[in-house]
């Protein structure tokens, strides 16, 4: 049986520890190909959304079905095949270069043969393809850790993209990028999801941008899912200033028309 | 290979290289026919796999704790060892029981750090260091107290502690060969899941690694190399921590490279070590963890300096 939807959310709770604040219950879901933008302020519960998605914390209870089968049911690698994440930023104390980091994206997909060579993971088509698309053919010999923080996130996407998942979620992805980088990685990603029907879960803070690229919004606050709908719906909607507790300024764009929220 | 045939030559007894390769391939009733084949060759391949064992192990070590430091005693395995080879010595002495006490003793410390630092989710591997570390401290409080009340066996005791691989025999060579080989071949396939781990737990889980499942495999895994290892030799030190470290500045740190080099350097670095330790003059053979701790210890200090100069302010 495959459903037609490729996340879904029923009444997920999850507690931290006994005495902490309640998160959830939270229900919601995305069809293939849609872009969403994760919003909320500091502490709403965005990451921790996330990271029960990608079933790195346990939830407590509810059911959170990917490709309509319980995240929890998946093998560590049948998951990984189905659920890719960029996290914020990633240290290593090792001298791994670009093109291994960007390798392990294939580790869920190796055969038992494959374990088993002393080569790397071998050059793939598609690696080279998204090496390329995210621009670090160039720099694939360099260590990881010496990256520039764009270059860092375009590295940890491409892995993400490597791992062909349907379903990819980012976690602030353009933190600490200027502009520029950032409004290039928005747009690789907006372009996967129109050519790959890949979904997309982004946690986003810049309410001035994340409108021009996502089809939807989920706006979280303290650890509930409080609106959902098109950015149209969601930036216009008065409840938002109230959660982040400021008069937003309400402007369009002005080639797309798309509503944008600027602070005061 | 030639670091081999190097360590087969050299001894108390030097053996001209001719020699050495004709009796290797036709063994006589020769003097140094037997001397090749009951004293220099079990000592030599001992070297190989303790010397190999030991950077591999170390090796895993460094990964699964993302610690650069780490090495492979560090999680009790050598407190372990040694609490078991004293309680041997101690209580059914003239057994040869020291070196099997050893290989369990390891085992079973290693374990109850495990066991200690496992909570909710995934297990925390500073907590498993810091585990180690306790264990560590009341073992080798025991051993002390049991070598002060015993000092009959101390110099027993003590040339075990320091490690040497002079002496072994062949049936001891092949019980370790056995499990260096199993604990190997449980390693290997896991190469791509090592360097998914140096990026941290989280993203190793993300890239679909059952990251508490795998840590536990290579645990066990190098556990039973290192007390392979200690079996055959004692406690030889600083081999599992600069070996590793060699072979990444030389070629990286992919694990798919780094094992399989981390092995033939620490195997080749032994028995040279060997070599240096049986050709002393004047004093005579020394245990060859002197010299690798005399070797190790001044790459430790310089490795210490570096990454503290790399904290200190060219890297944020």
């Amino acid at each position: 049986m495959t459903s037609p939807l490729m996340l879904e959310l029923q009444a997920v709770t999850y507690r931290w520890s006994t005495t902490s604040k309640a998160f959830g219950p939270i229900t919601s879901s995305a069809p293939p190909g849609q872009f969403i933008g994760l919003i909320g302020p500091n502490g709403a519960g965005k990451s921790t959304l996330l990271k029960l998605i990608a079933a790195f914390w346990a939830r407590e209870s509810g059911t959170i079905r990917v490709q309509g089968r319980d995240i929890s049911d998946f093998k560590a690698s049948e998951r990984a095949r189905r659920v890719a994440f960029v996290p914020q930023s990633l240290d290593t104390q090792f001298d791994l270069t670009v093109r291994e980091v960007v390798e392990l994206g294939r580790l869920s997909q190796l055969s038992w043969r494959e374990r088993l060579q002393f080569k790397g993971t071998g050059k793939t088509a598609r690696l080279e393809e998204i090496l390329i698309t995210t621009g670090l053919d160039h720099l694939e010999h360099r260590p990881y850790n010496t990256l520039s923080g764009g270059e860092a996130k375009r590295a940890l996407l491409a892995a993400a993209l490597v791992q062909e998942a349907p379903l990819l979620l980012l976690d602030e992805p353009t933190a600490h990028l200027d502009p520029g980088h950032a409004m290039k990685f928005l747009e690789l990603v907006r372009n996967m999801v129109d050519h790959k029907q890949t979904t997309v879960v982004m946690a986003y803070h810049d309410l001035a941008t994340v409108g021009l690229y996502v089809d939807m919004l989920w706006v979280m606050d303290q650890g509930q899912l409080v609106l959902t709908g098109t950015p149209e719906e969601v930036l216009t909607n008065p409840l938002i200033r109230s959660i982040y507790d400021t008069d937003l300024i309400e402007v369009r764009h002005p080639r797309t028309q798309r509503p944008m929220l600027l602070f005061p | 290979m030639i670091t081999m045939v190097i360590g087969v030559m050299h001894g108390p007894t030097r053996i001209p290289l001719a020699t050495v390769l004709d009796r290797l391939f036709s063994p006589n009733a020769s003097i140094n026919s037997v001397i090749i084949w009951e004293i220099r060759l079990p000592a030599v391949l001992a070297a190989v796999l303790v010397g190999g064992g030991l950077a591999v192990a170390g090796a895993v070590m460094q990964a699964l704790l993302k610690n650069p430091l780490a090495d492979p005693y560090i999680v009790g395995a050598s407190a372990g060892a040694s609490f078991g080879a004293i309680l041997a010595e101690d209580l059914l002495p003239s057994m040869g029981l020291m070196a099997p006490a050893a290989f369990v003793g390891g085992l079973c410390a290693v374990m109850i750090s495990y066991l200690l630092s496992r909570g909710r989710g995934i297990t925390s591997m500073l907590t498993l260091i810091l585990a180690g570390y306790a264990v560590g401290v009341i073992l080798t409080s025991v051993t002390t107290f049991l070598m002060l009340l015993n000092r009959a066996d101390l110099s027993t005791i003590f040339a075990w502690e320091v490690g040497g691989i002079n002496g072994v025999t062949w049936s001891e060579v092949l019980i370790s060969l056995i499990f260096i080989v199993i604990s190997l071949a449980i390693i290997w396939p896991f190469a791509s899941d090592m360097n998914a781990l140096l990026l941290g737990e989280e993203q190793a889980h993300h890239l679909g690694v059952p990251v508490r499942r795998v840590q536990l495999i290579l645990l066990v895994a190098a556990s039973l190399l290192t007390a392979a290892a200690v079996y055959l030799s004692g406690l030889i030190g600083f081999v599992g921590l600069v070996i590793p470290h060699i072979v990444r500045r030389l070629n990286g740190p992919n694990h798919r490279q780094l094992l399989p080099l981390a092995f033939l350097f620490g195997a080749a670095f032994l028995t040279l070590a060997n070599v240096v330790a049986n050709s002393i003059p004047v004093i005579g053979p020394i245990p060859v963890g002197l010299v690798t701790a005399f070797l190790g210890g001044p790459y430790f200090l310089y490795l210490l300096v570096r990454q503290n100069q790399r904290r200190g302010g060219l890297t944020p």
